[in-house]
């Protein structure tokens, strides 16, 4: 059962992922300027993380769905939340008014303040079932079981 | 082990018993079992090794391919001074040229401009620097356009100075791109406080007479390649060293001092 909810919560987290990162990985430009509208990250610095994350979101993302290393993907998929929700709460702490740019999009928004609890809380959940992955270790239908079968009677070390 | 060779037999250890001889089989079975676990793990540990290499490639191929696209690094624009569609202070010979690419309605280039305004008229003055604004319409607001359309039209009618003022003055008391913004009697109200004659201004702002000037400005900021405001070139390269508009308006200044 735990291993049934293990796969749904690869699908969910994964699928969201995926999207996230397809949506922005069109648009390199929009994609920095939504990482330098939060003003925590030096030029150079935001550029280059603008860049990068939305292919290692899709990569993050077919992971969790294929199930591929399952519990190293939740792991980088944990921290990234917790950056995002960091982000958030910062940007909320200084008064700003941000799109979180967390689907594409990005910079000035004017109900940006309404958003960010919800924006948080959808993070936090998504955080909560990318620990459980790391927790549960194997879950349904997932390319790990195939890659990694047990040849060997599981007896000694 | 003993050497069956050795018909002496001198030296022999004593013949295994049975429990010792069940001892051995189950310790070779028991190798035989690590050595298969070894091997499991040594194959996992390739497929885990060459799946994040993969993962890796997938990741830094599309890293670069992301950075090669982006567009800010190769705008592609006139030089300073040399643009139909802007404003030039300062003199042609300084030893630094800045444009800056903003829309009027653009909250951060109101930010900019009320970090940098100052200063940059100054070291235009004092030679430093020449400075070339390039209003344009960016965000597709009634706004955008209509305030782009009184800046050509007191530039075209009243010349830089004046133009200069009004543009000053439309950034000090930007309109909130979320509320309401004004029309074209508070655009009237802001030339004429910046110097313009209210009667030689009046038509163009606001009968829009100069919307072919600012779709020249926006096809012309499209084609540099600008699709986001502000974008400040300093000596023609793209200028964003900072995390925020203030920093990177300080920067800027005390790259020119």
């Amino acid at each position: 059962m735990r291993q049934w909810l293990g796969l749904v919560a690869r699908l969910v987290t994964g699928g969201v992922w995926i999207y996230a990162g397809a949506v922005k990985l069109p648009d390199p430009y929009a994609s920095v300027q939504a990482v330098r509208a939060y003003e925590l990250l030096p030029s150079s610095v935001a550029e280059a993380v603008g860049y990068l994350l939305p292919p290692l979101e899709i990569v993050v993302g077919l992971a969790l769905v294929l199930g591929l290393l399952t519990r190293g993907a939740a792991v980088v998929s944990a921290v990234l939340f917790v950056v995002f929700i960091v982000g958030i709460a910062s940007v909320w702490a200084r008064g700003m008014e941000i799109d979180c740019g967390c689907f594409g999009g990005g910079g000035f928004d004017p109900d940006a303040r309404s958003s960010y609890p919800w924006e948080i809380a959808r993070d936090a959940a998504l955080l909560l079932a990318s620990c459980y992955l790391v927790w549960l270790r194997r879950s349904r239908l997932a390319l790990d079981n195939l890659l990694f079968r047990r040849t060997t009677s599981p007896t000694g070390g | 082990m003993s050497d069956p060779t050795n018909p002496t037999n001198a030296g022999r250890p004593p013949k295994p018993t049975k429990s010792q001889k069940a001892q051995a089989r189950a310790e070779r079975a028991a190798e035989l079992i690590r050595q298969q676990q070894a091997a499991e793990r040594r194959r996992n540990m390739l497929v885990v090794a060459s799946v994040v290499v993969a993962m890796v490639l997938i990741v830094g191929v599309l890293f670069f391919i992301n950075a090669s696209r982006d567009s800010v690094d190769d705008i592609d624009a006139a030089p300073a001074g040399k643009s139909e569609w802007g404003l030039t202070i300062g003199d042609a010979d300084a030893p630094h040229d800045v444009i800056i690419y903003e829309d009027f309605l653009c909250p951060f280039c109101g930010q900019l401009e009320r970090e940098s305004s100052e200063d940059l008229n100054r070291l235009a003055e004092a030679g430093k620097v020449q400075v070339e604004y390039r209003p344009f319409n960016l965000l597709q607001a009634d706004y955008s356009v209509a305030a782009a359309n009184a800046f050509a039209e007191v530039l075209e009618k009243e010349g830089p100075e004046v133009a200069k003022k009004f543009h000053d003055l439309l950034f000090e008391d930007q309109p909130s791109e979320s509320g309401e913004q004004p029309g074209n009697d508070w655009l009237l109200e802001k030339a004429v406080e910046a110097g313009a004659d209210e009667a030689t201004v009046k038509a163009g702002i606001e009968g829009g007479g100069q919307e072919d000037w600012v779709e020249g400005a926006t096809r012309a900021a499209a084609d540099a390649g600008v699709n986001s405001t502000p974008i400040i070139l300093l000596d023609g390269k793209a200028y964003q060293e900072g995390r925020t508009i203030e920093e990177i308006a300080d920067n800027l200044i005390s790259e020119l001092e």
